[in-house]
């Protein structure tokens, strides 16, 4: 509101606005941000959109260079990648091992977070560098020295290797977030609750978590991403057909599939997104506030 | 330590977060166990492969000790200078054309006028897209009969190239689709830094006669330096590490084009079965990333708060 207010004064200052110039500042101002708006959207919703329409196509479609559209939309890749030997097992994976890398770290960083953000004690840079430092350490790197390891604990193949790398590289990111939003809360409130004999738990659970919501809710949806798309790991940790999760499949559905259905595989590559989008959507405000706001990073 | 965030109330002093600072044991308590995973796995990890880089895994996966052979046999590899330069270009066209589209997708967000919440949620949609299905969803946008990008080309009437055949195209599309799943997270990072900055500033600049173009780089980029810091780090984070996105791409080709670093120690590792050579390159991968990191966390972020941003 001041801005318009302040702009108007600035341009009463020069000579009074004719309706030419005006129209000409409205119409630069629409192509200023118009084109940038339509590139964004384009840029980013073409991928998407051109598998989902790809998914709909006949197969031989697909390699026609005059159809952007699909002729005679159908949803036969789709019945066919549900009926897939296997599917339901990796979707199966794909949930299981995303939950327990979503509710453990997020637990633990609940925890340390608290630590973190509410007490003072000696060491707490230290510690809490060694929780921030593997944020810098990109994920692909450790697949070596993780797959001796766990080859030498035999645990290649197993759940519990999933879970465990999964966990710890969510632990860090999570912490990270909720410290943030825990430091945000006033220490007042907490000293009002503790007045009133409310322990530390209890503190916990019906000042701090109710007040830092939004930023549990963006963990829990930054960590279920991190969870669904991660693919280093699995690829690095796990070799039978029926452990897989849905990214690991979707990368071996080139080499495993006798024909060249691109429809199928466009299909597929959609299902396996469609699921986190829907979360995403489902608290999309939240999560971008919580990037915007700088509570994210 | 988050800038934005704790700069709407008082930063609480370290004098004033003494709580209840009786119990001496409950912080570390509830530090330790998130602890165990971080150091038991990552740690583990970063120390395995510094341990491993040093060691020959003969086929018996017995290792032996052999001091800096592989590192020397690792760098007089022609293979994998080539792939590092390779990944040195990839990381610096992914940080030039990753930083302006966020840039320029940030003010874009920032001044539209309609739809604000529906633009700001799509944009960040690709952030959520596996880098495999990504890299799937590029494959066939840029395939040479019948995607998209050589449908359009050829309603326009222009060459429809073979994409991900041509050694320079292919890295291109690489490139771009690198570009595309990290854009959105530095574009709303960059958008939350434009939201700080106090509108009169550019009102006190506009009376000044400064044009659009020096009030951008004169006012807008040093007051979002932070964030261009934050959004630096995860673009050049997330490019030096690159992996699933090319390996579900091009695989590295053709002609290894697109193979970079992370590519060439998948290879070596996994499929050379040579650990020793792979974990060198985990450990270039590593330094390159954490020298890159901290040189911007400190020009960028802790050189800004010295000089006056904080008290």
């Amino acid at each position: 509101m001041a801005t318009l207010a302040s702009r108007r004064e600035i341009s009463a200052i020069g000579q009074p606005p004719s309706l030419l110039d005006e129209l000409l500042r409205r119409f630069g101002r629409v192509i200023l941000i118009g084109i940038p708006l339509a590139f964004l959207v384009i840029w980013t919703m073409v991928p998407i959109v051109w598998a989902l329409l790809a998914s709909l196509k006949d197969p031989l479609e697909i390699y026609e260079s005059t159809t952007f559209l699909p002729r005679d939309p159908s949803l036969r890749a789709y019945w066919i990648v549900l009926g897939m030997d296997g599917f339901g097992k990796w979707l199966f994976n794909s949930i299981l091992v995303t939950l327990v890398a979503t509710i453990v770290p997020l637990i633990l960083s609940i925890l340390a977070a608290y630590a973190f953000a509410k007490y003072l004690f000696p060491f707490r840079h230290v510690l809490l560098l060694m929780y921030l430092i593997p944020r810098i350490i990109p994920r692909v790197s450790l697949i070596v020295p993780l797959n001796d390891l766990m080859t030498d604990l035999g645990l290649i193949n197993t759940y519990w290797v999933l879970y465990i790398t999964y966990i710890a590289s969510a632990v860090p990111l999570a912490t990270w977030i909720l410290v943030g939003f825990f430091k945000a809360v006033p220490k007042e409130i907490e000293e009002s609750a503790t007045i009133d004999g409310a322990n530390m738990w209890n503190r916990l659970r019906y000042v701090i978590l109710p007040i830092a919501w939004p930023g549990v809710v963006t963990a829990a949806v930054l960590c279920i991403r991190e969870g669904w798309n991660e693919f280093a790991f699995v690829l690095a940790l796990v070799t039978e057909t029926g452990m897989r999760t849905l990214p690991y499949a979707l990368y071996m559905l080139r080499d495993s599939m006798g024909v060249q259905d691109y429809a199928v595989y466009n299909a597929f590559t959609i299902l396996t997104v469609l699921p986190l989008l829907v979360v995403y959507l489902l608290l999309e405000r939240r999560v971008v506030e919580s990037i915007v706001s700088g509570a994210v990073k | 330590m988050s800038v934005s965030a704790a700069s709407g109330s008082t930063p609480p002093t370290t004098r004033e977060r003494i709580a209840d600072a009786g119990t001496f044991t409950v912080p570390y308590l509830l530090v330790i166990p998130g602890l165990v995973f971080v150091l038991g796995v990552l740690g583990y990890a970063v120390a395995g492969g510094f341990w491993l880089s040093l060691h020959e895994t003969d086929m018996f996966l017995m290792k032996t000790y052999v001091g800096l052979e592989n590192y020397i046999k690792v760098f007089n590899d022609p293979r994998f200078q080539a792939s590092l330069w390779r990944t040195i270009v990839f990381v610096i066209a992914s940080i030039a054309l990753g930083i302006t589209m966020s840039l320029m997708f940030a003010l874009t967000l920032y001044h539209v006028g309609f739809g604000k919440r529906l633009f700001r949620g799509m944009s960040l949609l690709p952030y959520f897209v596996s880098g495999i299905a990504a890299a799937v969803m590029f494959r066939f946008v840029f395939t040479t009969s019948g995607g998209f990008v050589n449908q359009v080309l050829g309603l326009l009437g222009l060459h429809q190239p073979s994409w991900l055949g041509d050694p320079v195209l292919a890295f291109i599309v690489a490139v771009l689709a690198n570009c595309w799943f990290m854009v959105p997270f530095a574009t709303l990072i960059l958008l939350g830094g434009l939201q700080t900055v106090d509108k009169d500033i550019y009102d006190a600049a506009t009376i000044d006669g400064a044009g659009p173009i020096q009030t951008f780089f004169k006012i807008t980029v040093p007051m979002i330096k932070p964030m261009l810091g934050v959004s630096l780090i995860w673009v050049s984070y997330i490019s030096f590490s690159t992996f699933d996105i090319i390996l579900a791409l091009t695989a590295g080709g053709p002609q290894r084009a697109t193979e970079v670093v992370s590519m060439y120690m998948y290879q070596l590792a996994f499929l050379q079965l040579d650990f020793g050579q792979g974990a060198v390159l985990m450990v270039v991968l590593l330094t390159f990333n954490t020298v890159l990191s901290l040189v911007y966390i400190y020009y960028f972020i802790l050189a800004d708060r010295r000089h006056g941003r904080e008290p």
